[in-house]
């Protein structure tokens, strides 16, 4: 009977970690395309505030949660488009433009719900999907396989993302964009394309990890939903140093901990909850700490590009 | 293409202003309203309430919000209502507080327990402005501080509770240990010890008043370790609520407002606090010319206090658990049953 119990508390840790890491994964996989083109983008918590909403109100009327993941999406494509046309075009001071992103998609998101929607309501959402005789291997199949086809994505989408930047040429040009962008210039390259590329796919991964928190995981929308996770995923991707790889360990280091903490208030372990709800944040400070070797952010990162000027 | 880069951010800006000026909707956020004509001023009593979260919550700020609201339209000489939202940090609620106050504003209300300093500090500068903040017990010359006794509800919701889970695991989706989740938690697990059975009682927090996702995620976990009731405060809950919504056999119990709303087949009872008696109170002081040094408690003696079941679940809970229930309520306004806190 205690050995059951044990196998269902892993089986929990492991399952809720991996739902937990979802949003954070996907928004900082975009992030840290973003970031690699040379544009670091400070709205992910706007943007994803925007996906969380739209995939909510999309999916509230049409019934529907993949046309909701979809305009979720689209939306984050959007606002990813606004950062670049700001940041790139305008080349304005990123941090400021971002943070502004941010506010926006906050006020944006709440007045929005308040006019279309009246207060509190709920939607049908996505629903776990057992992958077939996977599913069924025991332990496992519940902790890996048992989960909504967001959380597959976003895990599938960091292989893709490592092949993309480290492997096609389109990937090269985003790495050297963001590391001499005059040499990718002279070589006929557009700077300003790459860039708006960029921020666009990562508005939509944004939007995308939105739209998680609503049609997924809560199945309704609320002012201010995100709670911050939107910083968290740019923080990881310093964490994970601009690697996909990187940001899959950080995403799932900072769930895991913060999963196995809410089992150790659960489970009534005499632990104070002040120190509990701290764990995920220390547990990734020290994993930075004690992880050595040289940090390379993209050196031109910040840095908006004009032709015939040296950045 | 030069002059273009010029113009462009003012054309942004113009329409981020457009857009924030449309945000203002019929909420009336800190814009200075102080053109009206001050014969008319002098007879309106302007109230403005400073608020945590969203007046459409669900919950606290929501519950605040429509007793305001309620008085507003029964009151002949009409009341004037400036709101802010969205100010969970005490240091924007101050600024927003100050300004309500240099407004000429009558009775300032500022629902958090968070906002205790603050008030304490502005309410000096401004003798003769009202401040009322809660839940808190600490008062001033001009600061009423509202008090609702949530522990006495939880306590009769703790018993309801115990009495009716079959797994005898019920678990709490906490927010911070901190006002009133404190006395509402204490209180909840004190009236599952009383119900007697052997109940176990589990409580999470998530370290936030406002994390719907985690309260989703912890009223999730406990379900997980066998929880068959929960409850909490806040208005994270409904994530909670939302959590539990769908899993047959599980209820949740609601404190702050009736939130049978948010999940018709979930919510077995609500604790509701009567703002509206503690407001009307407040407001009749000060016609008396008492600004303020009351600790005003809302509980189940004074009837600000109330325990509402959701008429279409009601039938589920048995006889003889509604006749404890109703009895223990009984005692807790009679005053011969006492909820400790301090054990």
């Amino acid at each position: 009977m205690a050995d059951f119990i044990d196998q269902g508390i892993l089986i929990g840790v492991v399952a809720t970690g991996i739902r937990l890491a979802t949003p954070y994964l996907l928004a900082a996989l975009g992030e840290m395309l973003s970031q690699r083109s040379g544009v670091f983008n400070l709205g992910l918590e706007g943007i994803m505030l925007m996906g969380a909403f739209t995939g909510f109100y999309v999916t509230f009327i049409s019934q529907s949660p993949m046309l909701g993941l979809a305009a979720a999406i689209l939306v984050g494509g959007l606002m990813g488009l606004l950062m670049a046309f700001v940041s790139v075009t305008l080349q304005a001071e990123q941090g400021i433009s971002g943070i502004g992103l941010s506010m926006l998609g906050w006020g944006l998101s709440g007045l929005f719900f308040r006019l279309y929607v009246d207060g509190i309501q709920t939607i049908a959402g996505l629903k776990p999907w057992k992958i077939p005789f996977l599913s069924e291997i025991p332990l496992l199949g519940l902790m890996f396989f048992n989960h909504n086809v967001i959380v597959y994505f976003a895990f599938l989408m960091v292989p893709i993302f490592w092949f993309v930047l480290f492997r096609t040429t389109w990937g090269l040009s985003v790495r050297a964009v963001g590391m001499t962008p005059q040499a990718v210039d002279t070589l006929g390259v557009s700077v300003t394309r790459i860039r708006y590329q960029c921020l666009i796919i990562g508005g939509m991964m944004s939007g995308l990890a939105g739209a998680t928190l609503t049609v997924a995981n809560t199945h309704m929308f609320a002012d201010n939903i995100t709670a911050g996770r939107g910083f968290i995923a740019i923080a990881l991707v310093y964490f994970g140093r601009w690697s996909p790889w990187g940001i899959l360990a950080g995403s799932l280091l900072f769930s895991m901990a913060d999963s196995f903490q809410l089992w150790v208030q659960v489970l009534g372990i005499n632990f104070p909850y002040e120190l509990a709800v701290m764990l995920p944040y220390i547990v990734t400070i020290i994993a930075l700490m004690v992880s050595y070797g040289r940090v390379w952010p993209p050196a031109a990162l910040g840095k908006p590009y004009e032709r015939g000027v040296r950045g | 293409m030069k002059n273009i880069r010029k113009v462009l951010p003012l054309i942004l800006a113009l329409i981020l202003s457009l857009i924030l000026v449309g945000c203002g909707g019929d909420t009336k956020p800190a814009a200075p309203k102080a053109e009206a004509p001050k014969a008319a001023a002098t007879q309106k009593l302007k109230i403005a309430l400073v608020l945590p979260s969203t007046i459409d919550d669900m919950a606290w700020a929501q519950s605040m919000y429509e007793a305001v609201k309620k008085i507003q339209s029964q009151s002949k000489d009409g009341i004037e209502l400036a709101i802010s939202e969205r100010m969970g940090k005490p240091v924007d609620a101050g600024a927003a507080i100050r300004q309500y106050a240099t407004q000429g504003f009558d009775i300032i209300i500022a629902h958090g327990a968070q906002y205790q300093s603050v008030v304490s500090e502005i309410a000096k500068e401004f003798p003769k402005v009202t401040f009322a903040y809660g839940t808190g017990f600490q008062t001033g010359p001009n600061i009423f501080a509202y008090d609702p006794q949530a522990q006495e509800g939880a306590y009769v919701m703790g018993i309801l509770a115990a009495k009716m889970s079959k797994s005898k695991i019920v678990g709490i989706v906490g927010p911070v240990e901190a006002g009133d989740a404190i006395k509402y938690n204490k209180g909840f697990q004190m009236g599952v010890a009383a119900a007697g059975g052997d109940v176990k009682t589990r409580i999470a927090y998530t370290g936030s008043f406002n994390e719907i996702v985690k309260a989703g995620e912890i009223a999730k976990t406990h379900m997980d370790a066998g929880a068959d009731f929960l409850t909490g405060s806040s208005q994270q809950a409904v994530g909670a609520i939302k959590a539990v919504a769908g899993k047959p056999g599980i209820y949740w119990l609601s404190t702050d407002m009736d939130q049978s709303k948010v999940a018709p087949d979930a919510v077995l009872a609500s604790q509701v606090y009567n703002w509206e008696k503690v407001l009307t109170k407040i407001i009749d002081l000060r016609k008396a010319n008492t600004l303020g040094g009351q600790h005003l408690t809302l509980s189940f003696a004074d009837g600000m206090l109330e325990l509402k079941y959701n008429p279409k679940l009601e039938a589920k809970i048995p006889a003889d658990v509604k006749a404890v229930i109703e009895k223990t309520k009984k005692d807790i306004a009679a005053g011969t049953l006492k909820i400790d806190l301090k054990k």
